[in-house]
């Protein structure tokens, strides 16, 4: 895919940037990330997509200074990531947060404030906005460790947002959401976006990507496989044709590669069989990404493994 | 815009102070308030079965396990500082905050301490109240005693979150625990080497003298019982030396938290 660097400001940025783990006695080398070249344009809604495994959260950690990379490096707002002053206008949701169970929503608001420089005046008034627009203003002096899972995605949200931080980094911060937890969060992220924020978020459901995000880059295997527009992704690619036949009563439905399709139909026909109607299938970004996963198939023997 | 020093002292402030609430909201260390009130209780009645004066060994034994208790307090709370962070994955957002981690650590450090010194505080009013009620109002000398048993607290707690920042809270437990009774023998175990004949021996503890803190120099509760007076240049060099060691430890712990991942 092509770089667009030269028109564009990027907030986020990494060149080769890789993980390894060592493990045990003999030090085994894992290789969780590998040689990856991130660019997250200024105001993008950034969808990181993969599978299980594949090192998405490696690369977020890596850059929330979670984690010291073992090769290459990174800037966030053009600070090197190793510095906590990278974070300054960053916020950040892990995966599956827990919190702090013993403080109530406004002192777990409040000790984030502290941390992310909010000044003491503006404390108060931005916690109550938050609980409100996170949905949590009722339960504002309850422990969060009476809040079921949802209750603390949207904390875990209110606390990242606590900063009005320009960036905002969630890792999978749709897991274990229902139908209503998602679309608040659906919401808050382009929320965001409107107001010119640059959202990068991970995730393995591709259709929340797909509905929210203007650009996405795919990792599998610790390998960044592609990245840039999801409408470049997409734009024209047919994943295949679907065929509708029939023959007297009986129907059925083929669906050929693009290239196949006039072969089929002419073997249809030749067979007695009336074409009801022939269709052009759109790529999705699964049928993309599951290509990708496709051709990451083969075995690198340098690579002795991969962890999430 | 906030000076840098403001703004360090704010996050340092913050991590202190919920450090301290987390600690004084865990019902653990109810439990382990109400057990060291019990003993208080019972070292009234040591009175009846000890011998010779029987008002210091009550007041000796109140103080002993005040000293005893704290140091189970400081270990039990200490080495659990970081590793509870990562287990629960919070340090996830603590440390992706531009906080620098040297911050985190100090902050942890200073709201543990002031939970410790909440401890000996409470202990020592409950201690003036036993014993006020059996004996009359302790000396001062009980009350400088106690400030003694902060500052060895004060080291200890640095030892066990240096642990704490590389070791699971059971491993930490055990170094922490190693610290505080080969620190108690230091004396002793120097007195015992020099009385061996061989050089080997002799060479062990020699290193093991010098490689744990003296904490045999903070006691004076035997000075504080029998109200024997305690110089004030040895309460300073006992602090000096507290402070000095404590800034050493915290100092590794520092460079080793820097370096470490959180998977």
């Amino acid at each position: 895919m092509a770089s667009e660097r030269g028109t564009m400001t990027l907030t986020i940025r990494t060149e080769g940037l890789g993980k390894t783990y060592y493990s045990g006695f003999l030090r085994i080398p894992y290789v969780a990330l590998k040689d990856v070249n991130l660019e997250v344009p200024e105001g993008s809604t950034f969808g990181f997509v993969g599978p299980n495994g594949a090192g998405k959260t490696t690369a977020i950690k890596a850059l929330m200074g979670l984690q010291r990379p073992t090769a290459g490096q990174g800037w966030i707002h053009g600070v090197s990531i190793l510095y906590p002053a990278a974070r300054a206008r960053v916020g950040f949701l892990p995966e599956r947060p827990y919190f702090y169970e013993h403080l109530s929503a406004q002192e777990f608001l409040d000790f984030y404030a502290r941390l992310g420089d909010v000044p003491s005046a503006e404390r108060a008034p931005r916690i109550t906005r938050l609980l409100e627009r996170v949905d949590l203003a009722r339960w504002r002096d309850v422990p969060l460790g009476r809040f079921s899972k949802g209750m603390l995605q949207r904390a875990g949200l209110a606390q990242a947002l606590i900063a009005e931080p320009d960036l905002l980094v969630l890792d999978e911060p749709m897991s274990g959401l229902d139908p209503i937890g998602r679309a608040l969060v659906r919401d808050l992220i382009l929320e965001e976006r409107k107001a010119g924020k640059t959202v990068f978020f991970s995730s393995h459901i591709l259709s929340d990507i797909e509905a929210i995000c203007d650009r996405v880059a795919m990792v599998v295997r610790g390998e960044l496989r592609g990245q840039g527009k999801v409408s470049d992704l997409l734009s024209g690619a047919v994943q295949h044709i679907e065929i509708v036949l029939r023959r007297g009563d009986e129907v059925q439905t083929r669906k050929p590669l693009p290239g196949d399709s006039d072969a089929v139909l002419d073997l249809a026909r030749r067979d007695g069989w009336s074409v009801v109607t022939v269709h052009p299938v759109s790529k999705t970004l699964e049928h993309v990404l599951l290509d990708e996963v496709e051709r990451a198939r083969p075995v690198d023997t340098k690579r002795l493994g991969v962890l999430a | 815009m906030t000076a840098p020093f403001a703004r360090m002292a704010t996050r340092v402030y913050a991590v202190a102070a919920n450090t301290f609430r987390e600690a004084v909201r865990d019902k653990v260390l109810y439990s382990i308030l109400f057990f060291a009130a019990l003993l208080l209780l019972a070292s009234l009645g040591m009175r009846e079965v000890a011998l010779g004066d029987r008002d210091k060994v009550v007041r000796g034994v109140g103080l002993g396990g005040i000293s005893v208790i704290g140091g189970i307090i400081a270990i039990f709370l200490g080495v659990g500082l970081v590793y509870k962070e990562i287990e629960r994955r919070t340090i996830y957002t603590l440390a992706s905050k531009p906080v620098p981690r040297w911050q985190i650590l100090l902050g942890k450090y200073i709201g543990l301490w002031l939970t410790l010194a909440a401890e000996v505080g409470i202990l020592t009013a409950m201690y003036t109240l036993i014993i006020g009620y059996q004996q009359g109002t302790p000396g001062a000398g009980v009350y400088l005693a106690m400030c003694m048993l902060m500052l060895e607290l004060t080291l200890v707690t640095a030892f066990a979150t240096l642990f704490s920042t590389f070791a699971s809270p059971l491993s930490a437990s055990a170094y922490t625990l190693c610290v505080y009774v080969i620190g108690h023998f230091a004396d002793d175990l120097y007195i015992f080497g020099k009385a061996s004949d061989n050089p080997a021996f002799q060479s062990f503890t020699l290193a093991l003298y010098r490689a744990v803190p003296n904490l045999g120099m903070f006691n004076v509760r035997a000075e504080a019982v029998h109200g024997i007076p305690i110089p004030g240049t040895e309460v300073a060099w006992a602090a000096a030396y507290a402070f000095g060691y404590t800034v050493a430890v915290l100092a590794v712990a520092m460079a080793v938290f820097e370096r470490r991942d959180f998977k």
